[in-house]
C-alpha cells in the first residue's frame, strides 16, 4: 500500500485530535435551569447510569466515535492506494493493438485480449487521473489504436471521461498489427518545435502500448529518448490453427469447374488434427480430414514455426458465380483466420486474337485452353487495319507472337506480346543479348501460379531499359524477361525473348504461363484471386450507369450482417473503406427496375503473423527503453473514498448515538 | 423554555383574590368531615365522645353529691328510690388544622404551587369558620413554623386572609422538625391537613410518623405542578444544569427520552411510596395538580376523597 500525502494528513490529524479531546476535557456549558427540586432527577440520573451496560465505554463511546471519524480523514487525506501503477507527469499516448490477434478470446475473464488490453488501459486512465482532490496532474493523454492503420481515438487531453469514451469506442479488426504509423502520429502530436532554435521542446512522451506483442514492424520503430512501457495481454497457451491462404481457379481444360487450395498452419507446440470445410454459398460440399504437426521451435530465435499444409479439393463443377467459403471447425482462441472465402465470378469465355504467329508452339497451346471461346488467326495487315478501325477491342486478349506493331497502332487492349517488343513508352528497347537466367520473380502474381522459372535458360533476348512506371515480373541475369506496362485502358505483359530460343517450350509452366497471361489479362483484373480483400483496404467497384440507393451488408458477428447505405462521392464508382473485419460483405443497388442487383464482396484475414497469437512477455528486450509493464502492476485501487465512506458512517452513527442519548 | 416552571403569575394580594365570593357561596353549603368525633373544647355543631348539655340522651349514672340536680330523672327516683342523673351527648367543635408548607420549593410551577397552598388553604379555612370550627393554621418553611390559633366563626375570615396573604415562600421546609413541633403544640385532637409538594430530601417518615401518634385525622394533599408531572410536555429540553431553588443543589442533565421515562417513573414511585406509607399511618393522601379548578377540586374531588362533605 502507498500513501501519497502522509504529511498532509499528520499535519491535519496533529491538529484535529488534540483539538477534540480538549473539547472534551472542557466540560459542556449547561444552561442554568431553576427546578423546585432536584430530588427526582437526581434519582433518575443515578438510575439511568446504574442501568447503562458497559458505562465506561459509553460515557466516552461519543469521543470514540469522533475520533474514529477524525482518524479516517485523516487517513483520507494520506492518499491510501493498493498496487498504483507508473506515474508519470509529462504527456502520455496510451497505444492500444486491435489487430486480428487481439479478437484471440484468451483474454481475462474469459473476454478477447482487446477487451482485456481495454480494460487495462481504463485503468492506467484512472490511475493517472482518478487520484482524488489533492493529486498532482497526470499531465496529456492521447488514445490511438492500430491495426494495419492506425487511428487517433482521442488526441492529447486531460479529461478522464473522454479518454476512457475514446478507450471504450475501440472496436476490433482483423487487420495485421503494424505500429509505425501509430508512432508516426504519436510523434507528430507530440513533438513541438520550438521556431527559433528549430529544435524539439519538452520531453518526449511515454508510449504506452497494450498488445500481445505479436506486432510485425516494431523493430527500430521505439526512437532513442523514447519510453515504450508495454503491457502484455492474453496466456501464453493460447490455442491457434490459421487458414493462410485460400485460391480458388477454375482449371483451364474445365471453364465450369472449380478447383480450391487452402494452406493452414499450426502454431501450436502440439499436432492437431482437425475437418476443413468447403462449402459453396453456405451449403457445405465437402469435408476433408487433416493432421497438423507440432510448431517447432527455431534453434537460432527460438521461436515457433508454425507447420504447415495444404489441401486441395477436387475440382467441382460450378458453373455459376459463388461465394465459396473454407472453414477450419476446429475452435480455437482466435476465430478470426478459421474461415476464408472467396467470390467466384461466373465462367468467362474469352475471344483472343492472335497476331501473326509464326510459331505454332503458341498457337497450339491456346487452341487448346478451355476458357477460349474462340481463338482467331489475324495476320499482321489484318491487325493494323483493326487498330486502325479501332476495333480491336472486340477482343479479350490480343497475342502479338514475335510481332512488334507499328508505332502508334497499339489502341487501347490488352496485349500479351511474346518475343519482339512492341513500341510502347517505357520499354526502350536498346539491342539484344544472350543467354541468361531468371533470377528474381513476382512470384506471388497471378501470371507465375504454378509456373517456375528456375529451369529456364534463355539463349537470345531483347533487351530494354523499363521506365519506373514499368513492371518488372521477371527479372534476369542479362536484364528484365517479362514485364507488365500499363498505359490506362491499355494494359500488356511483354515477353522479351522467344520461347523457341529457350528451353521453356520444354517446360510444363510455359503452358501454365500462357493460361495464366490469356486469364490475367482476359479477366482485366477480375481474376478470382483478385475478388479478396483484406481488411484495412477499402471495397472498390465500377457501379452500373443509373445505380442508385446502394446498401452494403457488413458482417458484424450476426447471420445477417449489418446494414449501411453509403452514398458514393462517383456515381459509377462505389468505395467504402477501410474494411475492419473479414467477411462477406454485399453490395446491393437500384438498378432503375423493380429488382435490385448483387455483387458479394470477400474479405480475408489471411496473415500468417497474425495467426501467431502467443502473447510476446517481452518486446525488443535489447532496448533499453522499452519496458515491460507487470501484468497486474498497474491494478490502482484509490482507497481514500472509502476512508472518507467510513468517516461519514462513523459520523452518522455518532450523530444516531449521540439522538439516542444512551449516555447523559 | 427559558422560563420554565419559574410562577409567572403574582401572588395575590387580597383576600378576595384568594377566595372569590362565588366560591364562598359555594362553601357555605360544605364542612369539614371527620371519620372520628373528636372531644372540643367549645360546644359545636358536633356530636362529642363527651357527655354533657344536650338534647340528645346518652346515659344514667348515679347521683353523686354535688351534681346538678336539674339533670336528676325524677321519674326514675320514684320509681326506685334511688337519684339517678340523666346524661346527654354533648355536641362539640371541630378543630381543624391546616399547615401550609412555605419553603422556596413551593414558589414553581405554572399555576404556582404556593398560591395554589394559599388558596386551598383559605378555602378549607373558610369552610371550617362557615361550620363553627375552630381552625388552627400553621406556615412551615424557612421561617420555621408560624402559627395562627384558634379562629371561630365566619368573621375571622379576613383575619385568616390575611395572615396567608403575609406569608412568602422561601428557605427549607424543615418539615420532620415543623411537624414534630405541632404534634407537640397542640392540645386534643382534630383534623390535620398538610398542603406541601412533600418534596423533602430529609425525608417525610419522621414528620409523618409524628401527626400518626398524635391520633389527628390527618390529610395530607401533595401538591404539585404540572412541569413536575410531565416535564416534557412543558418543553424541558437541552443540557442543563438544574438548580434546587430551595438548597442551591444542581443536577446536570441532558434530556432525553429514556432520561424523562426514568423521571416519570421515579415520581410515581415516589408518589406511590408516600401514599402507601400514609394509608399504613391511617394518613388520607391526595395528589393535587396546580392545574386543577380549585371549586372542582373541593366540591368535587375532596368529597369524594372523604375531607369535605
Amino acid at each position: 500500500m502507498n500513501w501519497l500525502t502522509v504529511p498532509t494528513g499528520l499535519i491535519l490529524a496533529a491538529a484535529v485530535i488534540p483539538l477534540l479531546i480538549l473539547l472534551y476535557f472542557l466540560k459542556l456549558r449547561r444552561r442554568t435551569q431553576p427546578i423546585a427540586s432536584t430530588l427526582l432527577w437526581k434519582r433518575s440520573v443515578e438510575d439511568l447510569r446504574a442501568n447503562a451496560p458497559f458505562q465506561r465505554l459509553r460515557k466516552n463511546i461519543l469521543l470514540l466515535l469522533q475520533l474514529i471519524a477524525l482518524v479516517l480523514l485523516a487517513l483520507a487525506v494520506m492518499q491510501p492506494q493498493l498496487q498504483a501503477g507508473r506515474r508519470t507527469g509529462g504527456k502520455t499516448v496510451i497505444v492500444i493493438d486491435n489487430s486480428a490477434s487481439m479478437t484471440a478470446t484468451d483474454g481475462a475473464d474469459g473476454g478477447t485480449r482487446l477487451e482485456e488490453a481495454k480494460r487495462r488501459a481504463a485503468n492506467r486512465i484512472e490511475a493517472l487521473y482518478g487520484r482524488g482532490l489533492f493529486s498532482q496532474t497526470a499531465g496529456e493523454t492521447m488514445v490511438i489504436a492500430f491495426s494495419d492503420r492506425a487511428e487517433v481515438c482521442s488526441p492529447f487531453t486531460d479529461s478522464r471521461p473522454q479518454l476512457l469514451a475514446a478507450i471504450q469506442r475501440i472496436e476490433p479488426t482483423h487487420g495485421r498489427s503494424r505500429i509505425a504509423e501509430a508512432l508516426t502520429l504519436a510523434r507528430a502530436y507530440t513533438t513541438n518545435v520550438d521556431p527559433d532554435s528549430d529544435r524539439p521542446v519538452g520531453d518526449p512522451a511515454t508510449l504506452e502500448l497494450f498488445s500481445d506483442g505479436q506486432i510485425q514492424d516494431l523493430d527500430d520503430q521505439v526512437l532513442k529518448g523514447e519510453t515504450l512501457l508495454y503491457y502484455p495481454v492474453g496466456t501464453p497457451e493460447s490455442d491457434n490453427v490459421a487458414l493462410t491462404a485460400i485460391s480458388i481457379e477454375r482449371p483451364y481444360d474445365r471453364p465450369t469447374a472449380v478447383e480450391v487450395f487452402v494452406a493452414l498452419a499450426n502454431f501450436n507446440p502440439e499436432p492437431v488434427t482437425l475437418d476443413v470445410q468447403l462449402s459453396v454459398n453456405g451449403t457445405a460440399q465437402a469435408i476433408e480430414e487433416l493432421t497438423l504437426g507440432a510448431a517447432e521451435p527455431d534453434e537460432a530465435t527460438g521461436l515457433l514455426i508454425p507447420s504447415r499444409q495444404n489441401i486441395i479439393f477436387t475440382p467441382f463443377e460450378q458453373p455459376r458465380g459463388a461465394v465459396i467459403e473454407v472453414a477450419n471447425l476446429r475452435r480455437d482462441d482466435l476465430a478470426a483466420d478459421n474461415a476464408a472465402r472467396l467470390v467466384v465470378p461466373p465462367p468467362r469465355r474469352l475471344r483472343v486474337g492472335l497476331v501473326a504467329s509464326t510459331n505454332f508452339l503458341v498457337r497450339t497451346v491456346l487452341e487448346g485452353v478451355g476458357a477460349i471461346e474462340s481463338l482467331e488467326l489475324l495476320t499482321a495487315r489484318q491487325f493494323e487495319r483493326l487498330a486502325a478501325d479501332g476495333a480491336v477491342d472486340q477482343y479479350d486478349v490480343v497475342v502479338l507472337d514475335g510481332y512488334a506493331p507499328p508505332e502508334g497502332s497499339m489502341p487501347p487492349a490488352r496485349y500479351l506480346t511474346i518475343g519482339a517488343i512492341p513500341p510502347l513508352e517505357g520499354l526502350n528497347e536498346y539491342g539484344r543479348g544472350e543467354a541468361q537466367l531468371v533470377l528474381d520473380l513476382k512470384d506471388e502474381h497471378p501470371l507465375f501460379r504454378f509456373v517456375n522459372l528456375e529451369q529456364l535458360f534463355i539463349q537470345r533476348f531483347n533487351l530494354i531499359q523499363p521506365a519506373d512506371d514499368v513492371v518488372v515480373l521477371a527479372e534476369g541475369s542479362g536484364g528484365p524477361v517479362i514485364v507488365s506496362v500499363a498505359r490506362g485502358p491499355m494494359q500488356a505483359i511483354c515477353v522479351t525473348f522467344d520461347p523457341l530460343d529457350s528451353n521453356w517450350p520444354f517446360q510444363r509452366g510455359f503452358v501454365t504461363f500462357l493460361v495464366n497471361a490469356i486469364e490475367y489479362l482476359g479477366h482485366a483484373g477480375e481474376a478470382i484471386s483478385a475478388t479478396s480483400f483484406a481488411p484495412a483496404e477499402a471495397l472498390t467497384a465500377r457501379l452500373p450507369a443509373g445505380a442508385t440507393d446502394l446498401e452494403l451488408r457488413i458482417p458484424d458477428g450476426s447471420a445477417e450482417g449489418r446494414i449501411i447505405r453509403p452514398v458514393p462521392l462517383d456515381p459509377t464508382m462505389f468505395s467504402w473503406g477501410p474494411i475492419r473485419v473479414s467477411g462477406v460483405y454485399e453490395l446491393s443497388w437500384s438498378a432503375g427496375g423493380d429488382g435490385r442487383e448483387t455483387r458479394v464482396f470477400a474479405v480475408n484475414s489471411l496473415s500468417e503473423a497474425e495467426g501467431k497469437i502467443r502473447p510476446v512477455e517481452r518486446i525488443l528486450a535489447r532496448e533499453e527503453n522499452v519496458l515491460v509493464a507487470g501484468a497486474g502492476g498497474n491494478q490502482y485501487m484509490p482507497l481514500w473514498p472509502w476512508a472518507v465512506g467510513l468517516c461519514l458512517a462513523v459520523m452518522m452513527l455518532e450523530w444516531w448515538v449521540y439522538h439516542r442519548k444512551a449516555y447523559i | 423554555m427559558a422560563d420554565f416552571g419559574v410562577t409567572t403569575r403574582p401572588r395575590p394580594k387580597r383576600v378576595d383574590e384568594l377566595i372569590d365570593g362565588e366560591l364562598m357561596a359555594k362553601l357555605d353549603q360544605v364542612d369539614v368531615m371527620s371519620r372520628k368525633i373528636f372531644a372540643g373544647k367549645l360546644q359545636g355543631e358536633r356530636r362529642s365522645k363527651k357527655r354533657g348539655v344536650s338534647v340528645e340522651f346518652a346515659d344514667y349514672r348515679h347521683y353523686a353529691h354535688g351534681d346538678d340536680l336539674r339533670f336528676v330523672d325524677w321519674n326514675v327516683y320514684a320509681r326506685l328510690d334511688k337519684l339517678f342523673l340523666k346524661m346527654f351527648l354533648e355536641e362539640e367543635d371541630l378543630s381543624l388544622l391546616i399547615a401550609v408548607d412555605t419553603s422556596a420549593s413551593m414558589d414553581w410551577g405554572n399555576p404556582g404551587k404556593f398560591v395554589f397552598a394559599q388558596q386551598l388553604a383559605m378555602a378549607l379555612g373558610y369552610i371550617g369558620l362557615c361550620n363553627q370550627n375552630r381552625v388552627t393554621l400553621y406556615a412551615f418553611g424557612g421561617e420555621g413554623v408560624k402559627p395562627l390559633p384558634n379562629l371561630r366563626g365566619r368573621r375571622r375570615t379576613q383575619e385568616m386572609g390575611a395572615w396567608l396573604l403575609d406569608l412568602a415562600p422561601g428557605g427549607e421546609s424543615g418539615f420532620n422538625d415543623a411537624m414534630r413541633l405541632i404534634a407537640l403544640g397542640r392540645q386534643g385532637k382534630g383534623v390535620m391537613i398538610i398542603l406541601s409538594d412533600f418534596m423533602f430530601k430529609e425525608g417525610y417518615d419522621k414528620g409523618l410518623r409524628y401527626l400518626a401518634g398524635g391520633g389527628y385525622d390527618t390529610f395530607c394533599l401533595q401538591i404539585l405542578s404540572p412541569e413536575e408531572i410531565d416535564p416534557a410536555k412543558h418543553g424541558l429540553a437541552g443540557d442543563l444544569k438544574l438548580t434546587d431553588i430551595e438548597d442551591e443543589d444542581s443536577a446536570e442533565i441532558t434530556v432525553s427520552a429514556a432520561l424523562l421515562k426514568r423521571y416519570k417513573e421515579n415520581l410515581n414511585a415516589y408518589c406511590g411510596k408516600l401514599r402507601d406509607y400514609c394509608v399504613r399511618r391511617g394518613i388520607m393522601h391526595i395528589t393535587i395538580d396546580t392545574a386543577t379548578d380549585l371549586a372542582t377540586l373541593l366540591l368535587d374531588y375532596l368529597r369524594k376523597r372523604g375531607l369535605l362533605r
